[in-house]
């Protein structure tokens, strides 16, 4: 299970949150309908929603998911079946959205450079391993590294979420 | 919560930076950077974007008898898309409004309040050292009166509707100090476009920023929340600036007189730890501009100036406030009052506060006779789907804060300016230096 194969949906540095989920449909509230929304707006990416596959990575380089708050943003690829998020770095509140959600993203060590020297690239079927945090692109034959979270991300995960966690805590407490 | 305390030294006796304090009252503990505490939340806030979500996640993970934890500690806005554009926008609108009015929340600002972390400084919600959670990215500028608020998503203001409670990891701070005086035709917001140009979209990344310096000290309020309007687009947690001087008294009169015993106990200490100080003279600063399609992608206003420009939006939470629009009144008197036939200026007031003080000191009338659109407070064109969204090619010009590829609509670009580069080139239909119609 922990192992994983999927295709490459490759993007760049900065990937703001307009890009991933625009703001134009920020009135939805069923995380269901998201997915047909992903990537609109990122050029050259506009026909993800209709090309990604469950199983399929979404892997950027630095500063994924900058911008708005909206949790959009990470329900989108989350329902779409993308099992994880690979980038070098992303933003805080990115990052906050997707824990809270139990959604990994793994944070992968040169990412940024690898995508822009050609060492991974859109289309490319890649070997994910989660608990090992490592990263094999089957075509370019380059491995990369994820860095592990900290013990409270590990445990929202664990819960499968925030609320998950909470529940869990308050539990524990009686 | 006890009486705000703070204990005396940090961890191996260092100096505390204002974040540290800060989530030290939060945890009820001492903590250290790069660990993870859970803080009490003074307040959680939602608009009536991600509201709509709160609600309905806190009601199906909780079910729909759960009480939340304190009422009087949680806020709605609605400034997004007020009055509501749509169907499905009133909708998500009446789900908040409903849920308010079951669980007994009172602090609802509907849709005649305007922009919602403005809405609930004035209505002295908060006081420095709170920790505010909200759905807006854009919740830290609250840091300009040394407030810890911060944009989240849905799930950690519907789980703080639990138990009152939210994760952080402990921030490293960055120091900037600024000193110096604007020139005429240079304000808050060219340096803080100056920042974003030298520092980039990741330049603050996980960071608490303290501004300060004899510039900071002698900001407004309405500067200080330009200043601190922006740290998002840096990748920053939160901006702090402690209030003194005219902005104490500002947020004394609406929050109340406790808020000066929180400015001396928040005051970072001269010790604290930094990993970064930086330092700017705005004596020389210039009128700058974020291009398209980035808000790091800086140049000065004169190396952009000439280039066609068909709408103009002076507003949002970045520059919505009275003295925004004073500055932007002012070149328009200086040019004439008249805009540019060819141009569509639109002017948002962050609230009805500042809405009635343009209609009470004249300026309204005013812009209206220039063929200003002049509207109700609100995000405005922060979302496509509002009012002026604009048409593949269009090319504008806004003091907001997010200039991405297509935000206002697919195919169009936009400089992100001061009110006064704004009003200027909304003079005379292309990208002009408010210093070529104030002089210099």
């Amino acid at each position: 299970m922990s192992k994983q194969t999927g295709r490459a949906f490759v993007f760049g540095d900065d990937v703001d949150t307009d890009l991933i989920y625009h703001n134009k449909y920020l009135a939805e509230t069923d995380p269901a309908q998201m997915p047909q929304y992903s990537f609109e707006y990122y050029p050259g990416h506009e026909n993800f929603a209709k090309e990604v596959k469950p199983g399929d990575f979404v892997v950027a380089g630095k500063n994924f998911g900058c911008g708005s708050s909206r949790e959009h943003a990470v329900y989108c690829l989350q329902y779409a079946g993308v099992p994880c998020v690979l980038a070098e770095t992303c933003s805080r509140i990115y990052y906050r959205n997707a824990i809270n959600n139990g959604y990994p993203v793994l944070f992968v060590k040169g990412l940024s450079d690898a995508i822009k020297s050609g060492k991974i690239k859109n289309g490319d079927t890649l070997e994910v391993d989660l608990a090992a945090g490592s990263v094999r692109d089957t075509v370019t034959g380059e491995e990369f590294h994820g860095d592990a979270v900290s013990d409270l991300e590990h445990e929202i995960m664990e819960a499968g979420g925030l609320f998950g966690y909470m529940k869990k805590q308050a539990a524990t407490k009686k | 919560m006890p009486p705000y305390q703070i204990s005396e030294k940090g961890e191996a006796a260092m100096g505390k930076t204002i974040i540290m304090k800060i989530m030290e009252r939060a945890a009820g503990r001492p903590v250290k950077i790069g660990e993870r505490v859970w803080c009490n939340v003074d307040l959680a806030s939602a608009r009536d974007f991600g509201g709509a979500n709160c609600v309905l996640q806190f009601e199906k993970e909780m079910g729909m008898e759960a009480k939340v934890w304190d009422p009087d500690k949680i806020a709605y806005t609605f400034d997004l898309q007020a009055p509501a554009h749509s169907e499905k926008v009133a909708n998500n609108q009446k789900i908040i409004r409903e849920f308010a009015k079951r669980q007994g929340i009172k602090h609802v600002f509907d849709v005649n309040h305007g922009v919602g972390q403005h809405v609930m400084l004035e209505a002295g919600l908060m006081k420095p050292g709170d920790v505010v959670l909200g759905t807006d990215s854009h919740m830290n500028l609250l840091g300009s009166m040394g407030i810890f608020a911060t944009g989240v998503g849905n799930s950690d203001v519907a789980a703080a509707y639990i138990a009152g409670t939210a994760w952080f990891r402990v921030p490293e701070t960055m120091k900037i100090v600024v000193t110096g005086k604007f020139k005429k035709g240079v304000c808050m917001r060219d340096l803080l476009t100056k920042i974003i140009g030298d520092l980039g979209a990741g330049g603050m990344d996980y960071l608490a920023v303290e501004f300060t310096g004899e510039t900071i000290e002698n900001a407004s309020v309405a500067e200080r929340i330009t200043l601190c309007s922006m740290v998002t687009e840096m990748s920053g947690k939160v901006p702090l600036i402690m209030p003194n001087g005219e902005a104490l008294e500002w947020l004394a009169a609406r929050a109340g007189e406790e808020v000066r015993e929180r400015v001396k106990l928040l005051a970072a200490d001269p010790d604290a730890p930094y990993i970064k100080e930086l330092h700017y003279d705005v004596t020389d600063l210039e009128p700058m501009a974020s291009c398209p399609d980035a808000p790091d992608n800086v140049r000065t206003v004169r190396e952009v100036a000439g280039t066609h420009v068909d709408q103009v939006h002076i507003g949002s939470c970045s520059n919505g406030r009275y003295e925004d629009m004073k500055a932007a009144y002012d070149v328009l008197m200086a040019g004439g009052g008249v805009v540019h036939p060819g141009t569509r200026v639109i002017i948002t007031p962050s609230t009805t506060e500042v809405q009635m003080q343009c209609v009470r000191e004249g300026l309204a009338l005013k812009f209206l006779e220039a063929g200003i659109v002049f509207t109700n407070p609100t995000c405005a064109l922060c979302t496509a789907e509002h009012y002026g969204a604009m048409p593949k090619g269009d090319v504008g010009i806004a003091t907001n804060n997010r200039n991405f590829i297509g935000k206002v609509g697919k195919g169009s670009h936009t400089y992100l300016m001061s009110p006064m580069a704004a009003m200027a080139s909304a003079l005379r239909g292309e990208i002009t230096d408010p210093r070529d119609i104030l002089g210099e």
